[in-house]
């Protein structure tokens, strides 16, 4: 009991100190005495807003995208019955983005962008799990991976098909998504954007006894009373919704959904209501930790948000590639 | 006819050596007097390209380099230009061959042309060699600085057969361009962010024309130092150069001016915003002289008078 408590205190601690570290470190630099007085509106008009309204929303919304990433991570992989599950890789963040680009493309609100992006991950989820049918394997996770490469691919194409013919100012508004960032961070897109996370975290968190019983196989789930299909297919869609959200906030940033959950299992945590809340806090310390990397490792550019959790990611899954082979 | 061999000689080791002290970025045209040859030019891939007569099927696909063919006279020739070659108005009856960079070479070929006009990014390099391979005359030019357009349309007069036009344009411009620079010499020099798109957060560096035409119009580029055309930044870089203006086009001012997130930076907390002309101030080409003049009355609206 006291093991589990400490891993608790140090999760939450780690992620205080990056959310500090991210608000304190930045191309101008202040001091933690300027930092505070700056975070309590007093002080220089300019350090109040670079601190209260670009380095906290900033930092807020990464700490929000990685989080919504960890949870899909974590249940994805324990539905799935594969530890190379997640967003990024099964296809469905490619879904988001198409819905988000095609969003961007007809130029919808952005509040309802979520949505749009939410669409396109629920096509991409459809699609994956009519092909694991049509292959007549049912939910065999493996297939179901697969065609969710696939469909990451074919997403992709479709991308490129919209940006082809689009106008220069809709694929750079588009190659931006594709990278990932939140350098554009507002508090109401962090606002939207916890209102979205907040209604598939719940849904995740309610049927976290169910991801326990489908990770243990679909027959001893349906020995326990649950219908497999039907509690995979709700929990596809709410880490898609998840996943979906963080894309239609911050572009594609891949990995964290596979890296996280990894981190919290390695640390003892076995069911998965605990894993998902262990999950959404070591992926908002990742993404908050990363964020600040794009931010500061470069000046005066930024580097994608995307290729920085890439670099950490892919050596992290050739690793467990290898352990797993 | 031993001397005019003498001559001949001598005129393609003149130009020998006027190619071989060309080896450098730039370079122009080279033999006079030879009578096969209508016009040889270096283009910015460091290629000699010979045209054998006057050009009458022209095709541009670069903004900049169609403004300044119908400048020189030359846009009743053209045949093909991208999608965004849209001034002056008449080029809108020239065939659209699509965006420009990459072209699709069948509808280039399709056009028929005798001239090809692309602009020299790595990326249109393929499409250069193969339209010369399929013989059509290609040229390719850099044009990111105003010394960039001087010299591209000096080198456009020579390949469409009108270098006194050409020469006329280039003066003018050069003439406003210096008219603008006098004007604002002597005045107090307010330094500037040249906000140029928002996602990602685009400025325009050194190596760019607009950043010379900042400077001509009496202000100074706060990211002049740096050598590209353009870079993306972060916000809060911005703020720690504090510029005294901040340069927007007229959809994005509104924006910056009730956005809580620029509001960082000090010169769009007080209000100092200005839009600039985005007709004017966009291509390095026939309207440079205005976009200077533009640009002058933003920085310095009493010096202009």
């Amino acid at each position: 009991m006291r093991a589990s408590w400490s891993r608790w205190v140090v999760f939450v601690a780690v992620l205080a100190v990056a959310m500090i570290l991210a608000v304190a470190i930045g191309t101008i630099s202040l001091s933690p005495v300027q930092v505070w007085n700056a975070l309590l509106g007093r002080g220089d008009p300019t350090h109040v807003t670079v601190v209260r309204e670009l380095r906290l929303p900033r930092a807020f919304l990464a700490a929000l995208v990685g989080a919504g990433l960890g949870m899909s991570g974590a249940a994805l992989q324990g539905t799935l019955r594969n530890p190379l599950a997640e967003p990024y890789l099964l296809g469905v963040s490619g879904g988001a983005a198409v819905g988000a680009v095609v969003g961007v493309a007809l130029g919808i609100a952005l509040t309802l962008l979520p949505l749009a992006a939410f669409a396109g991950a629920v096509a991409a989820i459809a699609v994956a799990f009519f092909v694991a049918h049509a292959a007549g394997t049912r939910g065999d996770a493996r297939v179901l991976l697969m065609a969710g490469v696939v469909v990451g691919a074919f997403a992709n194409a479709a991308i490129m098909l919209v940006l082809g013919s689009a106008p220069m100012n809709v694929t750079r508004d588009a190659m931006w998504w594709m990278m990932g960032s939140v350098a554009a961070a507002t508090w109401a897109q962090t606002a939207w954007l916890l209102a979205y996370l907040a209604i598939g975290a719940g849904a995740l968190l309610g049927w976290a006894r169910r991801i326990d019983l489908l990770a243990l196989g679909d027959d001893s789930a349906a020995g326990l009373g649950v219908d497999p299909d039907r509690a995979a297919r709700r929990i596809y869609a709410a880490a898609s919704l998840l996943a979906a959200a963080t894309v239609a906030a911050a572009g594609l940033v891949g990995f964290v959904g596979l890296v996280v959950p990894h981190i919290v299992r390695g640390t003892g945590v076995r069911r998965h209501r605990p894993l998902l809340v262990g999950s959404a806090l070591v992926g908002a310390t990742l993404v908050v930790l990363a964020d600040l990397a794009a931010r500061v490792l470069r000046p005066p550019s930024e580097l994608p948000l995307g290729a920085v959790t890439a670099l950490v990611g892919v050596p992290f899954f050739l690793v467990r590639l290898r352990r797993l082979t | 006819m031993p001397v005019f061999r003498s001559i001949t000689c001598l005129s393609l080791a003149l130009c020998a050596a006027i190619v071989a002290g060309c080896r450098d970025r730039h370079a122009g045209d080279v033999p006079r007097g030879d009578t096969t040859r209508f016009a040889v030019v270096r283009d910015d891939y460091g290629r000699d390209v010979t045209l054998r007569a006057r050009p009458t099927r022209i095709v541009s696909l670069n903004p900049a380099t169609t403004e300044l063919l119908f400048a020189i006279g030359a846009g009743g020739r053209l045949v093909g230009r991208t999608r965004y070659d849209l001034w002056p108005d008449s080029a809108r009856l020239v065939p659209d061959l699509g965006p420009g960079m990459r072209p699709n070479l069948e509808a280039v070929l399709g056009a028929r042309p005798d001239l090809v006009v692309l602009y020299a990014s790595a990326d249109d390099r393929a499409a250069a060699d193969r339209l010369t391979a399929a013989g059509v005359a290609t040229v390719a030019f850099r044009m990111d600085r105003v010394a960039d357009f001087r010299r591209v349309t000096e080198l456009l007069g020579r390949l469409a057969g009108d270098t006194a036009r050409a020469r006329a344009v280039v003066d003018s411009v050069s003439a406003t361009l210096d008219r603008v620079r006098r004007a604002t010499e002597s005045a107090h020099r307010p330094t500037v962010f040249f906000h140029a798109w928002e996602k990602p957060l685009i400025t325009i560096g050194g190596g760019s024309f607009l950043s010379e035409l900042v400077t001509i119009a009496g202000g100074r580029n706060v990211y002049d130092s740096l050598t590209v055309p353009s870079a993306t930044v972060t916000l809060e870089d911005v703020v720690r150069r504090d510029p005294d203006i901040v340069l927007v086009s007229p959809v994005e001012r509104e924006k910056l001016l009730s956005s809580e997130r620029w509001r960082s930076v000090r010169a769009v907390r007080e209000g100092r915003v200005l839009a600039y002309d985005t007709n004017l101030v966009a291509r390095p080409s026939v309207k440079l002289g205005e976009a200077a003049a533009s640009l002058a009355a933003l920085l310095h609206p009493a010096a202009l008078r």
